[in-house]
């Protein structure tokens, strides 16, 4: 049994192609650790060091401009793999937006399995894939919707990665972090987040039960909202 | 059969992917120029990403090309293109939309997969893209199943392959072996990926190709059905390609034979239902290349004839050129170099010309000679063009109707020697023009 057996994401981390006896090799590579909020756990421009997989909580993607703007590239979920292996420096910086757990691994120890595993380098271009996807909605997110269209966007995409069905059959889920943050975030001001919520939920399109916690009530609305 | 005049073929003339084309590049022209340019971009733009890399080097092939077995140099020139894409990203207007990106080389597919798609995931991050349509050229010999996941992946959808003939034993004698088993495979692979565009790229004149040669090869191209194919003719050039000295010349062909064959192929690719896309191109009837330029929209560019509109060409890449109305401007060729610029966030622009009013106006009528088969002169030529233009209206090759010069049916092979009358760069083949009639 290796450590691995237990891991919350281990149905959905690249790691899943694995045997039990590769799942172990890897295991001895990994190291999970936890981040808090706001911390760096890789910089732009430096040397791409590890990669892993996100076990819990949300980071951000971010690059910034050799004029000194910074640009939100993207969001990494439970179960998302950060950093890119065969790389040489890291394109971005990956920031914890929230407490999160890392399970990351050598670079160089990650590229030589990878080269001996083609499952892995197959699910490798996969994710990739995967990330292109994400990130052309999120150039559209931010390029093309208005605030509101933004807003309810960002809940969708949300909603599917981190919520789970509550007895009535709607997507639950706690935001990971405060409205200044998905504000910053998508680019509004911490008015227009508010305003946008409420609109939301005075339109009974969603419901926040408490202070991070939110409902999606009318999944078909919210995605009209957002313009899809 | 176009009339046979080995005097006007004997001419070397510019291919006319640029006008004015490459040899008046110069050291006058550089980073702040391709800045500036990059600021004034704010309509629709096209991307061209050089990969110049192949996992085996082919012995007839002039491009800008390396062996990709050193995995180190690879990286660094992947990553070196990242950052090229990231400082060209942040000087575009936020009015400028990408709406091409094409990817050549060498072999886009030289690299792994999941390094191309890291470069979409780049250019995504970084430029403006606006849905684009993206086209990448292949070499079938490193074609594999994880890269053709990777195109229908990332939406490509128009590809070239790089077929130059089925015959075994002419690829034996290019250094390019690839059994037709091969081109079969990757054809059927990338029509299932969603690729509505395929090209296939072919050559005439290679060392022992005759003409049955040639037909076979035309006729397995089009049992294929590629969309588009180009046939070009191979240029024996040892003295400036060295690679090409591996090559047999004894078994070249003739002038005569190359006439025949080019004209041989565009007869016989006309007759299996393709439009003649100017004068070395050819497109299935309902494909966006033959709509082009059935409706007066065809292009030229680096790549040869094209439906591309954009008024702007940003080449990414160890030699890449680009392309904006007043500027034609080149990266450093060296590899080494150009990842040394990138590595100190410099951009590697550093040849090139401007395009004053005149070039431009010269530039549209080699365009539209090239493209339409006709271009208006805005009036009478003057005495220099004249003169060059004599010769190749006396024997018909081409015609004047009011202010407009018209390439006649038998002038097309001559196509090129027409246009270059209005290049005042290739003063030296003005002469020869004229000493030979």
């Amino acid at each position: 049994m290796s450590a691995c057996s237990n891991c919350s994401v281990r149905e959905k981390a690249i790691c899943q192609s694995l045997c039990e006896a590769d799942l172990e090799a890897m295991s001895q590579m990994g190291r999970r650790h936890t981040i808090a909020s706001g911390e760096t756990l890789m910089w732009q421009g430096d040397e791409e060091m590890c990669v892993g997989n996100v076990i819990e909580g949300v980071l951000k993607l971010t690059a910034s401009t050799s004029d000194g703007r910074e640009q939100t590239l993207g969001i990494c979920y439970p179960s998302d793999f950060i950093g890119r292996p065969f790389g040489r420096t890291s394109s971005h910086s990956v920031v914890a937006v929230s407490e999160a757990k890392v399970c990351t691994f050598p670079r160089s120890a990650f590229d030589r399995f990878a080269q001996g595993h083609p499952d892995l380098e197959h699910k490798l271009l996969q994710r990739t894939l995967t990330e292109l996807d994400r990130s052309r909605q999120w150039m559209v997110l931010l390029g093309r919707k208005s605030a509101g269209e933004r807003l309810a966007a960002f809940l969708l995409d949300m909603a599917d990665r981190l919520g789970a069905e509550d007895a009535q059959g709607h997507a639950r889920f706690e935001l990971p972090f405060g409205r200044q943050d998905i504000a910053d975030l998508l680019g509004l001001t911490i008015e227009t987040v508010s305003r946008q919520i409420t609109r939301l939920r005075e339109d009974g399109v969603i419901a926040t039960p408490d202070r991070r916690g939110v409902i999606v009530l009318d999944r078909d609305r919210l995605f009209d909202c957002a313009g899809e | 059969m176009w009339p046979y005049y080995p005097d006007l073929l004997a001419t070397p003339v510019p291919r006319y992917t640029s006008f004015p084309t490459a040899a008046e590049f110069g050291p006058g022209v550089g980073a702040d120029d391709f800045a500036r340019a990059l600021e004034g971009a704010d309509g629709d733009i096209s991307v061209y990403v050089h990969i110049p890399f192949c996992e085996a080097i082919c012995w007839y092939c002039g491009c800008n090309t390396g062996k990709a077995n050193r995995g180190e140099r690879l990286a660094s020139y992947l990553e070196a293109l990242h950052r090229e894409i990231a400082l060209v990203g942040e000087r575009l207007p936020a009015t400028a939309r990408v709406r091409r990106v094409a990817f050549g080389g060498g072999s886009p597919n030289a690299i792994r997969p999941t390094d191309f798609v890291r470069l979409l995931l780049g250019l995504t991050q970084s430029l403006p893209l606006a849905d684009p349509v993206i086209s990448v050229e292949l070499d079938p010999r490193t074609l594999d199943k994880p890269w053709v996941d990777a195109l229908a992946g990332v939406g490509v959808s128009r590809a070239s392959l790089g077929v130059q003939t089925f015959d075994p034993a002419l690829q034996a004698a290019i250094g390019r072996e690839q059994p037709a088993a091969l081109i079969e495979r990757c054809t059927d692979w990338l029509r299932g990926a969603g690729i509505a565009s395929l090209n296939f790229d072919l050559m005439y004149g290679l060392p022992g190709q005759d003409e049955p040669a040639l037909l076979d090869t035309l006729a397995r191209t089009v049992a294929l059905a590629p969309e588009r194919v180009a046939l070009f003719g191979y240029a024996h050039v040892p003295h400036l390609i060295p690679r090409q000295r591996r090559i047999d010349a004894t078994g070249l062909p003739g002038t005569f034979a190359r006439f025949r064959m080019a004209a041989l192929g565009q007869a016989e690719l006309v007759r299996a239902g393709y439009a003649g896309i100017g004068f070395d191109h050819f497109a299935r009837p309902d494909d966006p290349l033959a709509l082009a330029a059935r409706e007066g929209r065809l292009h030229r560019n680096f790549q040869g004839f094209t439906d591309d509109a954009a008024p702007v060409l940003i080449g990414f890449g160890a030699s890449a050129i680009s392309s904006f109305p007043e500027l034609l401007v080149q990266n450093e060729k060296n590899g080494g170099r150009y990842r040394m610029m990138l590595s100190q966030d410099r951009l590697p622009a550093m040849l090139g010309v401007r395009r004053g009013a005149e070039d431009r106006r010269r530039g549209a009528i080699v365009e539209s000679l090239l493209c339409h088969g006709a271009a208006d002169l805005g009036g009478a030529p003057d005495a220099e063009t004249a003169a060059r233009l004599e010769p190749l209206l006396e024997r018909g090759l081409a015609r004047i109707a009011g202010t407009r010069l018209v390439v006649t049916e038998l002038g097309l092979p001559y196509s090129r020697v027409i246009a270059a009358a209005f290049d005042p760069y290739r003063q030296q083949s003005a002469r020869r023009f004229s000493s030979a009639v």
